[in-house]
């Protein structure tokens, strides 16, 4: 078995080498069950042992996403302290790696199919024009750029090209924030706020926790500290509508968005900044003062954090509160930018199309059209330029507004190299070789540039030999080759993080804060809008993953839905599942209406990315598009927006109906205040109460497998709910089937609410199977289907399963699914029967038949792959980890064997917050919880438990 | 009681010869055809059967997802169908066997039609646990039987149970019928016209001649038989009501559930008996034979069992209030209140309200009024049965994934379609068989004295 790379000639298109080291030199050495892929040079049909290889030494291989810009996705190895966790976004990447509505060849809009070879001598023309003008006529828009080959690439063409013209255009962006900071400083910087550190935390319409490119560093960070309980601080949100960091605050209130810069005015003026500070609502303002009073006595360990939809005026505030707080947050300089140019924007490109002045317009990996505001009309202007491309990996919106559109490889088939928000380094190391006929955009971009095709792996190598040249050899001596076979291995680049600057004192710049509550007629609905945490700003439409996984909040799949509180729809005369017609200055979308608990009132709520016309078989036409709203100059917030029914209904569908806990179904969910944590008691599973029943004995292998799931870590994200289905070939079922109340997930994130619509006092709890010792499924089933093993797993026996599904009727958790249709066999959604769609199955799992039961396995297969390696090497197995564990950005899920002496999962089974689901119905499950914590305000009364 | 009126409790004719009664059975069969109404029912049925077909090719072939089960009610119409056709079934059984025990002789009438009722019943019943199943193809896995993996049944579930009642009790109620019939189909054989007919009567008949050491034998096996039954018939539905109370779900982990559901099948049953009966007499001219007496004694049947159901009711709702769990009380709060409680409250009227009318004679010896009460009862018990079902699942413990029955079109037919099968099996039955049994009401005619001065 090599260990080297085999390195073939770099041809275009291809992937140049043909393993990749990072997994190669981590398996060959310490693991074997990804060996199959070794052995197996990356063919066809080594293709799906290959991802899943991947996941296979997932602990320490890592898919990662850094900043917005999602095209940058790595397979990295980390060091041992690193997060070793994913978000949503990444465990689905996969599907969208073998989505069968992938583009896979070079289409002209007239001719149809056509080639490479056809698509440059068609450029030849218009780039000759636009060459003779020393580049003026040549756009180039790409979404955000942090890969250092692609800014090196976009760099050097226009310093060829002086005259050509780059734009930037991110969907969902933080161009906000980065002015806020530009105003406050002076100069461009990007803040970091350092969760680790910040114990009392403000945030005024800022999400954290949600999803984006920096949850699963910010949510690490937050979770690791809680943990302590001496820091375990206070999280205050203000916000329009609940949002995971909602979910998790201590004091939270439902503001509207135009009144949350009075909230951070109240802040800065308990500060000394003598602000005049509009009216606020009563109960607001109390909550203001009583953040305001325990930051100032948390200074050095207090963060104020401002959303991403208030002016940069209010970031530049909250830059100089955070200062006056002596707030951790680290100052870098924006790491994506090149040499220091700032791009244009899509508006920019807007004018010059309307002037004429564009011969050749590159929208590269972008989908402008679909995403840009309405106001822009991009999809008519395109129509302006004299030759235009898109390239991407669908047939987008954009690219059926272009003359050509190019196949781009997905990031998991090609070389790449990109920078995280801290501004370190690290590869992108193809996976396999490209399905199709595709390019990279480092293959495209020097089309542009009139070079000749070169491969993705000489260009990022290039980029990295110079980087090498000006700062490692001095260091490391002379040899490129061991180094960059190092950095390959490691995946990250040691050293290239962003330096921290020192920012200075920040301006107290004054924002202009207008708009009292009273001058706001009750009629006037405004529109917050958000990216999905779903699909994001609907690049992700595609995936029926992501489609069908629940939203953290609303519990929503397929499809979004205007949130609005119970009160504004009473006042509307709304129902949930009412279509409203939202319109606005002659824009206008029709929407269902959803109705949520802690939304603002006057205030309603829509995630980005639905309502695709070209997003492929799955995306379209699914929900509304949100972006037919927005506007240029006011993108996340659309005011004095007119509702009117649209005289139909839709069911909202979800995944979970109910939400609200009384009673005694609070002990589902056990909350415990912080305060009162000393006094807690851990709960046991009830072994301890009598019984007639035999102790249990049922661990005779040697093992007892068991989990324990901090909720007060959870943070909703669903990055498990996804690995798992992607870990466990878990078949997407669609919107129908959703319909008639069916799902297949095999972990779910449940939302328990023990407060009231308007407090909502809510937390998470992740649902996998319980592997109950006394598990109630086992009696019942009539062929012996659902067993038990000797290491106290709960066994489901598909081909044994005759499909009574009185297991899943006798189940308390409600936790087994069943294929009341061939999902996976025979009667997929949609596309999803597709050849492509197959390779993406993990080959170490059965792909379950029509009517059979199905569930949460532990990872069985995880756990075979350990037990051979262990006998295979002549040692004892060593820790096994599920996939939803290895997905948990917060460490909220931790899996272990009783039986094993210092395995950790016994003494958490012992903390003073563990508790076991529905212990009194004598189930002893395996799968237990760490309570909900928190840490409400003794001064703010409302708040207390 | 009206009754007086007549010249005999349970023979409307002064005199009924025993000539007259067979002509009176077997005619119809053996010398006329089969006549305009039947033509007219039997092609109405038809297009049941085959809806009935239809729905289980479709079923089969593109999975049990056409029902409206989900997630959390994985157990729908199938299973409601199921437990009520069993207790259709139940009836017949019960009024052959446990009458013929007590000597209530008045049940000569109706036991031949009532136990080919249960036969059709419970085979029309057994269809809809193999149906529901996700691959009915292995629905044989149930039975133990030898096989090269050394599998067994698993059995401490309550659905190997309910398949041994369901088959023992289908075996037995056809060998129970046919016991019953075997003295009419010598009479059939002997009075058969054509060489076919006592070529087919004469092979069931199985060469009963009649003889006193065939009744001897005929008596004590009959006897023997209907001694069987009365366990027997309590088991079956006995044990469909384990398959709910052997469980740990709230308002299903019930030790009421046997007792309850062998009562509510007894209901249902004798409720489908009435409208059966009703039917017969009025198709087959049996009023001499079927007299308004049966009637008023089926109908105080069912007045008991709708006490004893009410009263089954109120035992749920006291012990779920009185047992104090939380999640029994959230499922009796939610009959009343939850998605359902429509039709809860539907149910109570069918069950427990309307069959009060029953105190009354007037009404016990209206048919109309019979009828549509036997009918109100009938949909009553479906309700209970299906509620049963949804009512538990739909509010079980786990409080993320409460939600509700979506009811498919597939629903609608397996549900109304297997009337027609039901109806198709009677129609061929009474163009094949004696459909009351001549033997039986011969003595009853002989014991209440019509007979006297008849011939056999």
């Amino acid at each position: 078995m090599t260990v080297a790379p085999v390195v073939a000639d770099d041809v275009v298109g291809e992937i140049g080498v043909a393993i990749p080291l990072a997994i190669t030199v981590r398996s060959a050495s310490e693991s074997s069950a990804s060996s199959t892929f070794l052995l197996g040079l990356p063919e066809g049909a080594f293709i799906a042992d290959q991802i899943h290889g991947l996941r296979v030494v997932g602990e320490a291989a890592v898919v990662e996403i850094s900043d917005w810009n999602l095209a940058n996705l790595t397979v990295t190895l980390l060091p041992a302290d690193s997060l070793g966790a994913t978000d949503v976004f990444a465990e689905a990447a996969i599907l969208d790696l073998y989505d069968p509505d992938r583009s896979r060849t070079v289409t002209e809009r007239v001719n149809g199919i056509a080639s490479w070879d056809m698509f440059e001598r068609a450029l030849g023309g218009p780039l000759a024009t636009v060459r003779a003008a020393r580049g003026r006529g040549l756009h180039l828009v790409t979404g955000r750029v942090t890969s250092p080959t692609l800014a090196r690439q976009i760099g050097g063409l226009l310093h060829a090209l002086p005259e050509a013209v780059w734009h930037v255009h991110e969907p969902v962006d933080d161009g906000n924030a980065a002015r806020g900071a530009e105003r406050a400083f002076g100069r461009p910087l990007r803040a970091l706020p350092r969760l680790d550190r910040a114990e009392t935390i403000l945030c005024v319409g800022a999400d954290p926790l949600g999803a984006g490119p920096d949850q699963i560093r910010l949510s690490r960070a937050f979770a690791e500290r809680r943990r302590d309980p001496a820091r375990f601080g206070r999280l205050y949100v203000a916000e329009a509508a609940l949002t995971p960091t909602g979910i998790k605050a201590d004091a939270r209130r439902a503001v509207h968005p135009l009144d949350q810069p009075a909230v951070l005015a109240v802040i800065a003026d308990a500060l000394g900044a003598g602000l005049p500070v509009p009216a606020l609502p009563e109960e607001v303002r109390r909550f203001a003062r009583a953040a305001a009073d325990d930051l100032k006595a948390q200074e050095g360990r207090a963060l104020v954090l401002a959303g991403p939809a208030l002016a940069p005026d209010l970031h530049a505030l909250t830059h100089w509160i955070n200062a006056r707080l002596r707030a951790p947050v680290d100052f870098i300089a924006p790491p994506d930018r090149i040499e220091g140019r700032d791009p244009a924007t899509l508006a920019d490109l807007a004018a010059a199309l309307d002037r004429g002045g564009v011969t050749c317009l590159a929208l590269l990996g972008t989908d402008p059209v679909a995403t840009a505001p309405a106001d822009l009309d991009l999809g008519k202007r395109i129509a302006r330029a004299r030759f235009s491309v898109h390239a991407g990996l669908h047939g987008d919106e954009t690219a059926g507004a272009t003359h050509w559109h190019l196949p781009l490889t997905h990031e998991l088939e090609n070389w790449s190299d990109l920078r995280a928000t801290d501004g370190t380094a690290s590869l992108v190391q193809p996976l396999l070789r490209p399905l199709y006929d595709g390019r990279s955009l480092h293959e495209i971009l020097p089309l542009f540039a009139g070079l000749g095709a070169t491969a993705g792996h000489a260009l990022v190598r290039e980029t990295w030999r110079e980087t090498w040249r000006e700062t490692w050899r001095e260091r490391g001596g002379a040899d490129f080759e061991g180094w960059w076979r190092r950095i390959l291995h490691d995946g990250l680049i040691e050293d290239t993080a962003a330096p921290l600057l020192d920012p200075g004192a920040p301006r107290l710049v004054s924002p202009r804060l207008v708009s009292p509550p009273e001058s706001r007629r009750p009629e006037d609905l405004a529109i917050e809008l958000r990216p999905d945490s779903c699909l994001w700003d609907g690049r992700f439409a595609n995936n029926a993953w992501l489609q069908e996984c629940p939203k953290p909040i609303s519990k929503q799949v397929w499809g979004n839905a205007l949130a609005l509180s119970r009160k504004e729809a009473a006042r509307r005369g709304l129902e949930a599942g009412d279509v409203v017609r939202a319109s606005v200055g002659g824009r206008s979308l029709e929407v269902p209406v959803a109705i949520e608990s802690g939304v603002a009132e006057g205030v309603g709520v829509l995630t980005l990315g639905y309502g695709r016309e070209r997003a492929g078989a799955i995306g379209n036409g699914i929900g509304a598009d949100a972006f037919r709203l927005a506007t240029q100059a006011s993108p996340w917030l659309v005011t004095n927006v007119e509702l009117r029914k649209a005289g139909r209904s839709e069911t909202i569908l979800r995944t979970q109906n109910d939400v609200v806990i009384e009673g005694e179904t609070k002990t589902l969910f056990r909350q415990i205040d912080l305060a009162a944590l000393s006094e807690a008691e851990p709960k046991g599973i009830g072994a301890d109460q009598p019984s007639l029943l035999d102790p249990w004995k049922g661990d005779a292998d040697g093992h007892a497998w068991a989990m324990v799931i901090d909720t007060d870590a959870c943070i909703g994200c669903n990055a498990c709910v996804v690995a798992c289905q992607s870990e466990n070939n878990v078949p997407v079922v669609g919107p129908e089937e959703i319909a008639r109340g069916r799902m297949m997930h095999w972990l779910r994130v449940d939302l328990y609410d023990a407060g009231s619509p308007e407090a909502p006092r809510a937390g998470f709890q992740p649902v996998p199977c319980m592997h109950c010792e006394r598990a109630p499924c086992e009696p019942v089933c009539p062929v012996a289907a659902s067993v038990h093993d000797g290491e106290g797993l709960n066994l489901q026996v598909y081909n044994r399963c005759v499909g009574t599904r009185f297991c899943e009727a006798n189940c308390p958790y409600k936790v087994r699914r069943f294929n009341f249709f061939g999902y996976a066999d025979g009667q997929p959604y949609a596309n999803l029967g597709a050849e492509s769609v197959k390779a993406q199955r993990n080959p170490n799992v059965t792909v379950r038949a029509r009517g059979v039961m199905e569930k949460c396995t532990y990872c069985i297969q995880r756990i075979a792959s350990e037990r051979q390696a262990a006998g295979r090497d002549g040692r004892p197995m060593e820790e096994v980890a599920t996939a939803c564990q290895s997905a948990c950005p917060t460490r909220a899920i931790r899996f272990g064997d009783l039986a094993k002496p210092g395995n950790p999962i016994a003494p958490l089974r012992q903390d003073p917050r563990h508790y076991a689901l529905m212990e009194e119905l004598n189930t002893r499950p395996r799968t237990t919880y760490l309570a909900n914590l928190r840490s409400p305000n003794p001064a703010l009364k409302e708040d207390r438990t | 009681m009206s009754g007086t009126a007549r010249p005999h409790r349970w023979i409307d004719r002064e005199r009924l010869g025993y000539g007259e009664i067979c002509a009176a059975v077997a005619d119809p069969i053996q010398r006329r055809g089969p006549g305009r109404a039947w033509i007219i029912a039997f092609l109405g049925v038809l297009p049941f059967v085959l809806a009935t077909v239809i729905a289980i090719g479709a079923v089969l072939t593109v999975g049990i997802g056409l029902s409206g089960v989900n997630t959390t009610v994985v157990w729908g119409f199938s299973i409601a169908n199921y437990v009520w056709w069993i207790g259709i079934g139940n009836a017949g059984t019960l009024i052959s066997s446990m009458l013929l025990l007590t000597r209530q002789h008045w049940r000569a009438s109706i036991n031949r039609f009532a136990e080919a009722m249960t036969l059709f019943a419970a085979a029309i019943a057994g269809i809809f646990p193999i149906i529901h199943l996700g691959r009915p193809l292995y629905a044989y896995w149930l039975a133990p039987y030898p096989n090269t993996m050394d599998l067994w049944p698993q059995w401490r579930s309550a659905l190997v149970w309910d398949f041994w009642a369901i088959l023992s009790y289908l075996l037995f109620s056809l060998i129970f019928w046919f016991t019953g019939l075997l003295p009419d189909l010598a009479t059939m054989r002997d009075r058969a016209r054509s060489r076919i007919g006592r070529r087919f009567y004469g092979a069931l008949a199985l060469g009963w001649r009649g003889s006193a050491r065939h009744w001897a034998v005929y008596e004590s096996f009959h006897k023997a038989m209907a001694a069987l039954a009365v366990p027997l018939v309590c088991s079956v539905h006995s044990i469909v009501g384990l398959d709910f109370a052997a469980s740990l779900m709230p308002g299903w982990q019930e030790s009421i559930f046997p007792p309850y559901f062998v009562v509510g099948a007894m209901y249902s049953g004798f409720a489908m008996v009435v409208v059966l009966a009703i039917f017969i007499r009025w198709g087959l001219k049996l009023q001499a034979v079927i007299t308004p007496s049966h009637f008023d004694a089926m109908a105080k049947v069912m007045l008991f069992a709708s006490v004893v159901m009410t009263l089954s009711y109120a035992t749920e709702w006291f012990m779920g209030w009185y047992g104090g769990e939380h999640a029994d009380r959230a499922v009796i709060a939610y009959f009343f209140t939850g998605d359902y409680r429509w039709l809860y409250y539907s149910l109570l009227f069918c069950n427990c309200l309307v069959p009060q009318a029953l105190w009354f004679a007037r009404v016990r010896l209206n048919f109309w009024a019979l009828a549509i009460i036997a009918i109100v009862i009938n949909l009553g018990m479906w309700l209970e049965r299906i509620l049963i079902v949804w009512n538990t699942l739909s509010h079980g413990h786990a409080v993320s994934l409460w939600r509700t029955y979506h009811v498919s079109v597939y629903d609608v037919v397996i549900l109304i379609a297997p009337l027609g099968l039901f109806a198709f099996g009677f129609l061929v039955l009474a163009r094949i068989f004696p459909i009351v049994s001549i033997h039986e009401v011969s003595q009853l005619a002989h014991d209440e004295g019509a007979a006297r001065g008849g011939t056999a």
